[in-house]
């Protein structure tokens, strides 16, 4: 069979571009905007993810640590061993309680020494010193760092001398700031670094010292330069789990939740706007395509009557998308690419992130790809539609017979009448025909969501958004269709009822909406599509935000206090109260230390653990509290009430942190027996807990009622918030106070983490905006697409004397209902994917009703606007000069 | 009454077509032809059961008032469109039941078109509007140049080449459309008021051309007009009124130009 050349249909479809350039530019701004919102925004938040995932490996100085409290075996040094020899980094940190005293008054102090290994620790982040220079001059030779509150207890000055164990060290620099302060432990003791080598030399490490020891590992780079990948670190960690049973292995991700939550929230995010922009782009196309094939009809049957197949028209035509798609896809990804470079200016002041920006070329294809397929994907209902163009429109334009209502033709035939139009139709022939005409259509909407799926997946760099995403556009589709279908048959009803009753400008802009050949379906499907997608990137932004915030929040403890007595603790609170460097009421937990003597009754050396040391039974720390304490959620069970605590000396209740739950194989109703002093009690576990890693009580993993404690020794632990710049101060007024009571100042550290937070919400803000901005362009630019087919009416109704206020009426009533159908039904489905989300993303939803509201009239309000806009220049031109055009 | 228009002598000798005894091979046969359309909730019968033949190389003008179904048999003679029942053959073979695709074929291979409105493609040049259908259908297209200039020539249009539809008068765009017609020699050339669209003078000279391609092609032409005068040409002229064939007369003596 002869065919038609690919050269000749380019031709053909290059033409028809040129000739409707005003019509495609909509069509290729569509792509473009769909292809740069895609590009930009993906690569952006690549770049700034990998920036701040290294932030958060900072808290831990690593990307992993496995902590320990006993030396390794020989077959655990061995597989250390081969793991360094894959390219992995290891380096251990060792940390222990000792005193310390001033070379010259010889004053002794519990202080907290840390060694490492400055050539190679930290792997991420820095050791800030005073003054600032390289950890491994400042650890060199005999040399120490020390917190400065060693040195107003010791009343000493840089350069001192400090005995440690047996020999003496040279105070050569402050300690500022460590990277993993927050993950290290909170002992008591101000904080002394020293290296390995100098810390064997002063011969503390003697056999059966109490030395915790950390291992930090730091997993290799991929080759191709690409970031390492969390897939790298979890296997890194299950290995660890498996090699040192009798350590505990935490990757970077679970030292701050509240971090790497956001992280994975903005990630979430950040993907459901590049397929938001997208998929809108490609709604805009296929809005586009549909009303530029509409207006082909005549060209298309004049192609048929001179021989073409449908093959070679689609085939013209499918040229034509490829082309515009391809052609968009470069616009798109040169400005995505100027997106991606320009964001990091405007948001030089907000954010002080500066991502190593790196234009991938995989990216760019993948940008290029994902618009040209999306453009495919999109206008195969409307090529496939080039199917059943029959030629015989460019003599008379008639109704296919086959095309009659189908219920009415199957009754007639089930009751064995004959069609009226053909009598030799038979129920099987009309049965095949219809398969026929609608199978290409059921394949194609089948390809179409199968095709989207892929490139949700393929963009989606989180697996929940591309699975509701597809969902969503799935349900979101097919009620729209059944929607705008029930919508058009009402108001065909309401009207046929009503009709002579309603002014005429109603009546005409209520009927244009089910005229034959308008695409009021079409229009409301996309229209909705389209609101669904901008609410959702709004709604979820907005969760997400509001989550943020509360991990940003200004007032989270950032001082610690360790080992407060009991008899301390009343003036404790008053001073704290009464200091004007604190910014919020202290968090103030008591503890008692404890051990676990048996779980079930198992005993705890026969206990099953996972990922915990044995060892660290012996030593677990209980609190106290009445109710839920700030930043914790329960998980599962209840809390008690008042009642239930009211006799829980009698019947001990304890609620116990999720992860240490899942640890120590702890389930709702397992029976932990503690033994603190000679006093010895089982606590049944009603609640399990999660901690949002901001407050005192997150260092809480057992919470039992106050009764259940009574009569045990209590030190308590205190979390304040202090302005960052008094903290010196306090803590001298503190130490003054109490001299035993030790400070913890991680205000550097939670300012990095909360700043790096900030950082996020404001990203997400400006990507959600440039987002919803695209996708307002680009649905603004659908509704104007459709002016073409209502040129023809306009001229008509201005030839037959209406006024150009009475056809903006006609339109705007017409748009209107457009609007709000499209509205209802997208905000309806944006709020239940977004309830999805939130919920797997376990973020607390609420519906914003004002949003939805002000989303409703908006999409109203807009479609009306741009319905004038577009229509603007029609209602003004003579009906001549159009149809001149035309 | 005939209109008074005539541009030329239309004395003519008529016999009844139907009874006319054929000795040429039937080009095209309708049998039992019909076509009812739905026009909103009601059925409308355009064609009430049609039958007649025409021979290979005839001229036959297809007449009748507007409403009458003539272009509505013009469509199903060229397969552009499907009867409710009956069956239309080109050349022995039915097509009216022929899947779209074979029937594009048929279109393509077998049949020329020319229409009232012209229908060129505005996006092509008169060369390329007249080239589309060798691009469309032939096997090889080493010859489609030639041919599309050389039928260009024939209706004196080769210095009109690279112009564009809008950019040529109406007479000029139907010339383009008669050459497109003939550039692949199909046996059959159907014509729906080829000159309906003409000023007098534009349209005799349509005409003319559309004649003398008959002529030198040896093509069978189907012409349908409401022009009794345009009829006087014909070898035979069929009458519709309502869906019926109400007359059938052979031309002896058809009108020359």
């Amino acid at each position: 069979m002869p065919s038609l050349s690919y050269q000749s249909a380019a031709k053909i479809a290059a033409r028809e571009m040129h000739s409707s350039r005003g019509k495609f530019f909509f069509v290729i701004l569509s792509v473009a905007i769909g292809v740069a919102a895609l590009t930009g925004v993906r690569g952006f938040s690549a770049s700034f993810r990998t920036t701040l995932l290294s932030r958060a490996r900072a808290i831990m100085a690593a990307d992993l640590s496995a902590r320990t409290t006993q030396q390794p075996t020989p077959a655990e040094i061995k597989g250390l061993d081969q793991i360094e020899s894959e390219g992995v980094d290891v380096t251990s940190v060792t940390e222990l309680l000792s005193m310390a005293s001033a070379a010259k008054t010889l004053d002794p102090l519990l202080i907290s020494l840390k060694s490492v290994d400055p050539s190679k620790y930290p792997y991420y982040g820095e050791v800030e010193l005073d003054p600032a220079g390289k950890l491994s001059d400042a650890l060199g030779g005999d040399q120490v760092a020390v917190a400065d509150d060693l040195l107003v207890r010791l009343k000493l000055q840089r350069g001192d001398q400090l005995k440690i164990g047996t020999k003496l060290f040279r105070i050569g620099s402050i300690v500022v700031n460590e990277p993993d302060r927050l993950s290290g432990s909170f002992a008591a003791g101000p904080r002394v670094l020293i290296s390995r080598a100098n810390l064997d030399a002063s011969g503390l490490l003697a056999p059966g010292s109490h030395a915790g020891q950390r291992y930090l590992f730091k997993v290799p780079k991929p080759k191709n330069g690409s970031p390492i990948s969390d897939d790298a670190v979890a296997a890194l960690k299950a290995r660890l789990v498996k090699l040192l049973p009798e350590t505990q292995v935490t990757d970077y991700r679970e030292t701050n939740p509240a971090l790497t939550a956001g992280l994975d929230q903005a990630t979430s995010l950040l993907s459901l706007m590049s397929l938001v922009a997208l998929v809108l782009g490609a709604v805009g196309v296929a809005m586009a395509m549909r009303a530029h094939l509409a207006q082909r009809l005549d060209t298309i049957a004049i192609m048929k009557s001179l021989g073409a197949t449908s093959g070679q028209i689609i085939k013209i035509y499918l040229i034509q998308t490829l082309l515009l798609g391809a052609a968009g896809g470069l616009v798109g990804v040169l400005l995505g690419v100027g997106v991606q470079l320009a964001f990091p200016y405007l948001l030089a002041n907000l954010i002080n992130v500066r991502p190593d920006l790196r234009i991938d070329p995989g990216a760019i294809i993948a940008g290029l790809a994902a618009g040209v397929l999306t453009t495919l994907l999109f206008t195969l209902p409307p090529l496939l539609d080039i199917r059943k163009i029959r030629p015989i429109l460019i003599l008379r334009r008639a109704v296919d017979d086959l095309d009659q209502p189908i219920g009415k033709m199957f009754l007639a035939l089930l009751r064995g009448q004959s069609i009226a139009t053909d009598s030799t139709l038979t129920l099987d022939r009309l049965i095949l025909y219809r398969l026929k005409k609608n199978l290409a259509q059921l394949l194609a909407f089948v390809v179409i969501l199968a095709g989207l799926t892929a490139i949700a997946y393929a963009v989606s760099d989180s697996r929940e958004v591309g699975k509701y995403f597809s969902l969503g556009l799935v349900s979101v589709l097919a009620v729209l269709l059944l929607a705008s279908f029930v919508v058009l048959k009402t108001l065909k009803f309401f009207l046929s009822r009503t009709r002579l009753h309603l002014p005429s400008v109603v009546r005409h802009g209520l009927a244009n909406l089910y005229r034959p050949g308008n695409p009021s379906a079409a229009l409301l499907a996309a229209l909705g599509m389209g609101v669904m997608q901008i609410m959702l990137v709004f709604l979820m932004q907005h969760a997400v935000v509001q989550q943020l915030q509360i991990s940003a929040a200004p007032n989270i403890p950032n001082i610690f206090l360790v080992d407060i007595a009991d008899d301390e603790i009343e003036g404790m609170r008053t001073l704290i109260q009464k200091s004007p460097a604190i910014t919020a009421p202290p968090e103030l937990l008591p503890v008692v230390t404890s051990r676990v003597l048996a779980i079930d009754g198992v005993a705890a050396a026969d206990i099953k653990t996972q990922n915990f040391p044995h060892r660290m039974l012996q030593s677990v720390q209980l609190t106290h509290h009445p109710d839920i304490p700030p930043g914790t959620t329960v998980v599962s069970g209840k809390w008690w009430d008042a009642a239930q605590a009211a006799t829980a000396d009698e019947h001990p209740m304890v609620a116990v942190g999720v992860r240490t739950a899942e640890r120590l194989g702890l389930k709702l109703g397992s029976t932990i027996t503690f033994a603190a002093q000679d006093h010895q009690f089982d606590a049944k576990v009603v609640a399990l807990i999660k901690s949002d890693g901001q407050h005192a009580f997150t260092r809480a993993d057992f919470i039992l009622p106050q009764k259940s404690l009574s009569g045990l020794p209590v030190v308590w632990y205190g979390g304040i918030h202090a302005d960052p710049a008094k903290v010196g101060e306090l803590q001298r007024a503190l130490y003054a106070a109490y001299p035993t009571v030790t400070v913890i100042n991680v205000a550097q550290a939670l300012e990095t983490i909360r700043s790096v937070v900030i950082q996020i919400i404001y990203v997400i803000q400006f990507l959600a905006a440039f987002s919803i901005f695209a996708g307002i362009v680009i649905l603004a630019s659908s509704i104007a697409g459709t002016r073409y087919r209502r040129i023809r009416e306009v001229v008509v109704l201005k030839t037959l004397g209406a006024t150009r206020l009475r056809i903006a009426s006609i339109f705007s009533i017409e748009f209107a209902v457009l609007g709000l159908v499209a509205g209802l039904v997208g905000i309806f489905f944006a709020n239940v994917i977004v309830r999805f989300l939130l919920i797997a993303l376990t973020i607390p939803n609420q519906i914003q009703w004002s949003w939805n509201i002000f989303g409703l009239l908006g999409t109203a309000a807009l479609t009306v606007a741009t319905g004038w806009i577009a229509s603007h220049r029609i209602l003004g031109q003579k009906p001549l000069e159009v149809l001149r055009e035309e | 009454m005939r209109k008074e228009t005539s541009l030329i002598d239309t004395q003519t000798e008529v016999k009844s077509g139907a009874e006319a005894p054929t000795a040429r091979p039937a080009m095209i046969k309708v049998a039992g032809l019909h076509k009812s359309i739905r026009n909103g909730a009601r059925m409308v019968d355009i064609l009430k059961g049609l039958d007649f033949e025409i021979p290979t190389g005839q001229f036959a003008a297809i007449m009748g008032s507007s409403g009458s179904g003539k272009s509505t048999l013009l469509g199903l003679l060229a397969g552009l469109d499907t009867p409710s029942s009956g069956d239309v053959f080109v050349n022995g073979t039915s097509i009216s039941y022929l899947p779209e695709d074979k029937l594009a074929q048929v279109r393509g291979r077998s049949i020329g078109f020319v229409f009232q409105s012209y229908q060129l493609i505005p996006t092509l040049t008169a060369f390329e509007n007249v080239l589309l259908p060798y691009e469309l259908n032939a096997e090889s297209q080493s010859d489609g140049k030639a041919r599309a200039l050389s039928l260009l020539q024939s209706v004196g249009l080769s210095d009109r080449l690279d112009h564009y539809p809008v950019q040529l008068s109406g007479g000029e765009q139907q010339r383009v459309a008669l050459a497109r017609a003939f550039v692949l020699r199909p046996p059959i050339v159907l014509a729906d008021e080829p000159t309906g669209n003409l000023d007098s003078t534009n349209g005799s000279h349509v005409l003319e051309l559309l004649l003398n391609l008959n002529k030198t092609e040896g093509t069978t032409l189907v012409l349908v007009t409401h022009d009794p005068v345009l009829a006087t040409y014909a070898d035979r002229r069929i009458v519709l009124r309502d869906g019926l064939i109400i007359s059938d007369d052979i031309n002896l003596n058809p009108a020359t130009l």
